[in-house]
């Protein structure tokens, strides 16, 4: 039994090993492999290339059966077939799936860069926009600070005008105070206001002072103060003064006058105060005879220059009195001596006096000029006196 | 010569053309495969040439040892199986082809991608620009009244 059994099972293990499957071929492992590992999109494959796919599967099942039967040759070159088939059905199915994905991206491709345009010119719009902006908004902001340098230039200009003004008012104000002084001196306001133009000097003096401190506000001030303290003071004076200078002048004119008046040939001149006011009387005697109005003859280069004397000092009152002897009744020799000064009126009428100057009166026999006892005394009375009044 | 001499004879001469003959069909045979062989292996220079992002060298190396397979077995005059392995080595052409489409239309796909992706940017880029320049601008009107 023993002897037996041992080549039977050696029998038995050789049909085993011989009927066993051999190793899978690697080429067919790898065809497996890419089925799995394709699963997925093996149906769209098989709908893109039938033929490929059905040779694939025909190769695969044959590789299969020819292992199963241990015809390993045809099955590695089967397997190695339908590997190729089914790349190449995989390689022509990702082919239209790319083309498709490319056809796709290209139109996102052409929508993105349209939109890409779109966007691009908007943004070129709004930036040339904001540039227009960014410029006026630039040229405005220089413009402000144009302004605001320029309104300060202004200001510092106005204010520099405003100082020179002032200062020029200043100096108009302390001139017009000097020349107010001046107008004072020339009425003596130093002597005859000295309170007044003492307080216009002092005035000035501060004025000036203040102007060369750059104070212009109190120096015109001041200067104006001055200026009616001084017009004052002149105010105050000029009546003073001018009666003084009257006065004055006509102390001169009457000294002239009474210089003058004794130069006219054949004619006696007295001066005859009565109170205030002074009298310088002519006597032209014996201009008459008798009872006789009229001039006697010859006494026409006398009455020239009594006319000239009258006309030099043409602002004096003059009184033309007549007079005669004491012979005769009073009423009539007061008609005569009216009657003689008027024609005495008439000849320096004549010669050009201003009548309007004059007056005419007769006191007949009264105040002698001399004696009425003696012919020639007598005659002598028979006279007109001119007398000059004043003060 | 008798009859039977004769036919030895004939029969003689018949094996010796036959094989005369059969010797110059299985050179013709050796030579085009030959021709064959060479062929695909002018082509796999091609497809070499064509495979300019070298996305298929693997098959294109599986491709050669399977040529270079086929050589040695013609060499052994196993004609056979030389044609078995170079229609296997042609239908490994057509798939290097359109593998190599593939790369070509992936390259692209990659391309259109990144243009895509750049073109994207720049949109995004330019829709904020934009933004900033119309808040800018409405500063600067708000400023310019």
């Amino acid at each position: 039994m023993k002897g037996g059994a041992l080549p039977i099972a050696v029998a038995l293990l050789a049909v085993g090993a011989a009927c066993a499957t051999p190793p899978k071929p690697r080429e067919l492992e790898a065809l497996d492999n890419l089925r799995t590992t394709n699963q997925a999109k093996l149906p769209e494959v098989a709908k893109r290339a039938p033929d490929l796919m059905a040779e694939a599967d025909r190769r695969g099942n044959a590789a299969h059966e020819e292992w199963q039967s241990n015809d390993l040759d045809e099955s590695r070159n089967n397997a190695l077939m339908a590997q190729i088939k089914l790349k190449t059905a995989i390689a022509l199915y990702d082919q239209d799936q790319l083309k498709n994905q490319i056809q796709t991206l290209s139109g996102q491709q052409a929508q993105a860069e349209e939109e890409y345009a779109s966007l691009a010119k908007d943004l070129a719009s709004e930036q040339e926009k904001v540039a227009l902006l960014q410029k006026y908004v630039d040229a405005r902001k220089a413009a402000e600070a144009d302004k605001q340098q320029m309104s300060t230039e202004q200001q510092k200009a106005k204010a520099d005008h405003d100082k020179l003004s002032q200062q020029l008012s200043a100096e108009q104000k302390i001139a017009a105070a000097r020349m107010a002084l001046r107008m004072a001196d020339t009425v003596e306001a130093v002597q005859y206001a000295r309170d007044q133009y003492s307080a216009a000097g002092d005035l000035l003096a501060r004025s000036e002072a203040a102007l060369k401190q750059n104070d212009f506000a109190g120096a015109e001030a001041a200067a104006v103060a001055a200026k009616k303290s001084a017009d004052d003071a002149a105010v105050a004076a000029k009546p003073s003064y001018e009666k003084a200078e009257e006065s004055s002048q006509n102390k001169a004119r009457n000294e002239a006058l009474v210089r003058d008046a004794p130069t006219i040939p054949g004619v006696k001149v007295r001066i005859d105060p009565r109170g205030d006011l002074q009298r310088l009387v002519i006597v032209v005697p014996e201009m008459f005879s008798k009872r006789d109005p009229n001039i006697a003859p010859g006494h026409d280069y006398v009455l020239d220059a009594v006319a000239n004397l009258l006309k030099k000092y043409p602002s004096y009152p003059v009184q033309l009195v007549g007079y005669t002897d004491n012979r005769g009744k009073s009423t009539e020799l007061i008609a005569i001596s009216a009657a003689r000064a008027q024609a005495v009126y008439s000849a320096l009428a004549e010669r050009g006096v201003e009548t309007k100057r004059l007056m005419v009166s007769g006191l007949g026999g009264e105040d002698p000029f001399v004696d009425n006892k003696s012919a020639s005394g007598r005659a002598k009375n028979n006279r007109v006196e001119i007398v000059f009044l004043y003060h | 010569m008798t009859r039977a001499r004769r036919m030895w004879g004939v029969l003689v001469i018949g094996f010796g053309v036959g094989a005369a003959l059969g010797g110059a069909a299985r050179a013709g045979e050796e030579d085009d495969l030959q021709r064959q062989i060479d062929t695909q292996k002018s082509t796999v220079v091609d497809l070499e040439r064509l495979d300019d992002l070298k996305a298929v060298t693997d098959e294109i190396g599986r491709l050669r040892s399977w040529l270079d397979e086929a050589w040695g077995l013609r060499a052994k005059h196993e004609y056979d199986e030389v044609r078995t392995v170079l229609d296997r080595a042609l239908k490994q052409e057509d798939l290097i082809r359109a593998e190599i489409v593939v790369s070509k239309l992936r390259a692209q796909e990659l391309k259109r991608e990144a243009s895509m992706k750049e073109i994207k940017e720049k949109v995004a880029h330019t829709r904020k620009a934009l933004q900033e320049t119309s808040e800018k601008k409405k500063a600067l009107e708000k400023a310019a009244q």
